[in-house]
């Protein structure tokens, strides 16, 4: 479901069909490597990006659980005010996020509330490429921190995408992110391992692309045995969490093994400013039994486990984790297809700097804007904010001259 | 390299899916000039293409609502239906007896790439796919008419949400760069009148039936590429068709995908003026013959589907019977390349963009569940000693390297493990 709500959003343009097909490809083991020889600075802030495809259902994600309008607006498919998780007197988290609710608890999550961009778009595809390239009111074929990585020197490990194809977020002009695919396949060993090791020696008769053939086949081989550590460690362990499969734990996903791989990389010293990741399925016109809280546990669990995961690192206090989604969804839940795509939705900034609480004003249920919530915040603000305060770059040369910033950091 | 291997095997796996057992040995024997009117010979009847049963899709209809019992019925037929097109179209390249219409086939669904995945229905899809096969060596006008009147391309790209009111840009670009003209061959301004010349067109998603809405159709003339005309769905598919930049656009793209998607196209290639009356078989049969097919320089990666489906021909199985059509849709999905789903508009990447060290994981693991699938019988009718050498002309790989042969070499006693090296050699995923 992941890959296939990526590559369907991948079709926006042809821009980032070039970018995209160009995409360097890493393997882990290079980038286990390139940890070993040049590891990423102490201290260096680290900023994880959580896209969120299909447009999650922000009001059922913070619930305004005290307002009848919620509950008149939405009948059907609104939570009851004993089953939600309340943050303050008049906003709730969704049920299945309990682990983090704990996060909340401990002052580590600030909610954006309303985030969007003016005028809305109700396609998938181009408000996902609005919320990637930053740019609502043209179509660009960069995406902003694409941008942000072309004022960096470059390095293929700058930026990391996990999963085997490129996000446009991450397509810069001059260069462009990387995409790391997920393994989890078993590498053949034995008399089959010699042999495929002897199938992929490059021969001077070959041509370029069975050169590259062969090569693609040894890189598959090329764990070194200063690497080999860093691959076969299991993920850093949470301390905190029950040896056993605890409550939090969360069951295996693709978002929980996209953190696994991100975390071992943090631990390891990747030099990786910039992580992406994603989990897909937000389209819920078709809520067959629930889909969005499962999701939502999903995210919650996965990223619980994933800041826990970081307390065994030295580099806790450095990762900043970010979450959007291209939409919010239509307030009133009418359940025919097409119609609920709508506008704004909560943003969440998470991690040990993060001065947890409420930013942004919340969209009102009774004042609607052609019938959807308002956008009261900028997606802007909060990138300009995530610019300066955790990549400590000029927001310039990446969003233009653009003002607004969100206290979080 | 021998001169006619190399050529045979060019012929052989770039005009069709790759031999079955036996089909490289005979063809050598004919000649490659034989080879090559055989593989452009469309024959009047497919015997293998017919054993294929055409699945039943239908209409579907509105989907229901969340949350109701009329849901699950709705999921699982849509599911169900989808999987049955896959494995239906994967027979037929897997099973004709003639490559061509399905190679052919393949190379226009890259080319007007649509997904499945922005419809989510199937019919649409099918609906597609029978145009395209039905146009596929024709003329390339009257396949562009067809496209335009194609419910699923429409949707796709929000052609229903072209207005007189309110245009939308995305069928009108589209269709000049990535369909007929090529990108940068037209103004920003010709967009925009192209645009409000393909408005009025609606959508039934279910049914991919489309209709002209008169009301929303701006019927004004307007001005494309230096000519004023108040053009109509079929006039504007041949103002773009005859235009030179189309021709030259096409055999660019014929170019790309069947000879070279590293190498620049030569002038001296052929097919553009053989396309000058835009008949794709003339095209299509000019690339055959162009000097480019001889020439060691132009080696082509095979994609997933080109790949899987040549192992398929080579190892007598047939996708749909493969157990099971949800686990060959998973591999064929970790390697990149699913039929009815390719990433975007521009249809799937070529060349070194299928040689990541993870599709050399995936690949060897796909192949190990194909082969455990085979008897294998065309293997163990070989003597160990002679499988090196007639595994060659088996699977229609013009020469293997040193390289490859030692390796085969250590693995001749054991067939199933024969079989995975070379179907995961370098001279197997690319066609030399």
């Amino acid at each position: 479901m992941d890959t296939v709500t990526r590559r369907k959003f991948l079709k926006l343009t042809t821009g980032a069909v070039a970018v995209g097909a160009a995409a360097p490809l890493l393997s882990i083991d290079e980038i286990a490597q390139a940890a070993i020889d040049r590891p990423l600075p102490a201290g260096t802030p680290i900023l994880v990006v959580v896209t969120l495809y299909g447009g999650n259902d922000g009001l059922n994600t913070v619930v305004p659980y005290t307002d009848p309008l919620y509950y008149s607006s939405r009948p059907e498919i609104s939570y009851k005010a004993d089953q939600v998780l309340p943050l303050d007197a008049e906003l709730a988290l969704n049920p299945a996020m309990k682990g983090l609710k704990g996060l909340w608890d401990q002052k580590k999550v600030a909610i954006v509330r309303g985030v969007g961009y003016p005028d809305p778009d109700r396609s998938h595809f181009s408000s996902m490429a609005k919320w990637q390239t930053a740019s609502p009111a043209k179509h660009i074929n960069t995406g902003w921190l694409g941008r942000w990585i072309d004022t960096q020197s470059e390095d293929p490990m700058l930026a990391i995408s996990l999963g085997s194809v490129l996000p446009p977020l991450l397509a810069g002009a001059k260069r462009s992110g990387s995409a790391l695919p997920l393994g989890g396949l078993v590498i053949p060993k034995g008399a089959l391992a010699a042999q495929c090791a002897q199938l992929s020696k490059v021969s001077k008769k070959d041509s370029k692309l069975m050169a590259a053939a062969a090569t693609s086949m040894r890189n598959l081989f090329n764990v070194s045995g200063n690497v080999q550590p860093v691959l076969k460690a299991p993920a850093p362990v949470d301390p905190d969490l029950p040896t056993t499969n605890g409550g939090n734990a969360g069951g295996d996903s693709n978002l929980a093994q996209q953190l696994d791989v991100v975390s071992k990389l943090i631990a390891a010293g990747s030099p990786t400013k910039v992580w992406s990741v994603s989990l897909g399925g937000f389209d819920t016109h078709a809520n067959e039994a629930n889909a969005q809280a499962e999701l939502l546990g999903v995210v919650s669990d996965s990223l619980t486990r994933f800041m826990g995961q970081l307390k065994s690192t030295t580099r806790s206090n450095d990762v900043t984790i970010m979450i959007y989604s291209e939409f919010g969804r239509r307030v009133v839940g009418n359940g025919s297809q097409g119609t609920d795509h709508g506008t704004s939705g909560p943003m969440f900034v998470i991690g040990n700097s993060v001065k947890g609480g409420f930013y942004g004003e919340q969209p009102s249920l009774k004042n609607l804007y052609k019938n959807d919530l308002a956008v009261t915040t900028d997606f802007r603000d909060v990138y300009a904010t995530v610019i300066e305060k955790v990549l400590k770059s000029p927001v310039e040369p990446t969003l233009g001259k653009w003002s607004g910033r969100i206290n979080f950091l | 390299m021998n001169a006619q291997r190399l050529e045979t095997s060019r012929l052989l796996h770039r005009f069709g899916f790759g031999p079955r057992p036996g089909e490289f040995t005979q063809a050598l024997q004919d000649g490659v000039a034989a080879t090559r009117t055989r593989v452009l010979t469309v024959p009047a009847v497919d015997a293998g293409a017919a054993t294929v049963v055409e699945p039943e899709i239908t209409d579907l209809g509105p989907r229901p609502k969340p949350n109701t019992k009329e849901i699950v019925p709705f999921a699982i037929a849509m599911r169900y239906q989808s999987q049955q097109m896959v494995m239906w179209w994967l027979d037929r390249m897997a099973v004709s007896d003639h490559g061509l219409t399905e190679k052919m086939t393949w190379f226009w669904h890259g080319h007007w790439a649509t997904s499945i995945q922005k419809l989510n229905y199937p019919l649409p899809m099918f609906k597609q796919n029978k145009t395209l096969r039905a146009n596929c060596l024709g003329n390339f006008a009257t396949m562009t008419k067809a496209m335009i009147n194609d419910g699923a391309l429409q949707f796709w790209l929000d052609g229903q949400d072209n207005t007189l009111k309110a245009p939308n840009e995305n069928l009108g670009r589209e269709l000049m760069e990535l369909f007929t003209l090529g990108v940068g061959r037209y103004t920003e301004d010709d967009v925009k009148s192209i645009s409000r010349a393909l408005t009025g067109y609606q959508v039934a998603r279910s049914s991919g039936e489309v209709t002209i809405n008169e009301k929303r159709r701006d019927k004004n003339p307007v001005t494309l590429l230096g000519s004023t005309t108040a053009f109509t769905g079929d006039s504007l598919a041949d103002f773009l068709v005859a235009r030179e930049d189309s021709a030259q656009f096409v055999s660019e793209r014929l170019w790309y995908r069947f000879i070279s998607s590293t190498e620049e196209m030569p002038k001296s290639f052929t097919v553009k003026s053989a396309f000058a009356s835009r008949d794709i078989s003339a095209a299509v049969a000019a690339m055959a013959a162009d000097n480019s097919i001889r020439d060691e320089k132009y080696a082509l990666v095979k994609s997933p589907v080109e790949w899987f489906i040549s192992a398929c021909r080579a190892l007598e199985l047939t996708p749909s019977q493969l157990k099971t059509p949800a686990q060959l849709i998973n591999y064929l999905d970790k390697l990149g390349q699913v039929p009815f789903s390719p990433p975007n508009v521009g249809g799937w990447p070529a060349g070194e963009a299928w040689l990541s060290s993870a599709t050399a994981q995936y690949r060897i693991a796909f192949a190990t569940w194909l082969i455990k699938q085979s008897d294998l019988q065309i293997l163990k009718s070989m003597t160990p000693a002679q499988r090196v050498v007639k595994s060659a002309d088996w699977l229609g790989v013009a020469e293997w390297s040193a390289r490859t042969k030692v390796a085969l070499r250590d693995a001749q006693k054991d067939p199933a493990q024969f079989a995975l090296l070379a179907l995961c050699s370098p001279e197997y995923i690319v066609s030399a």
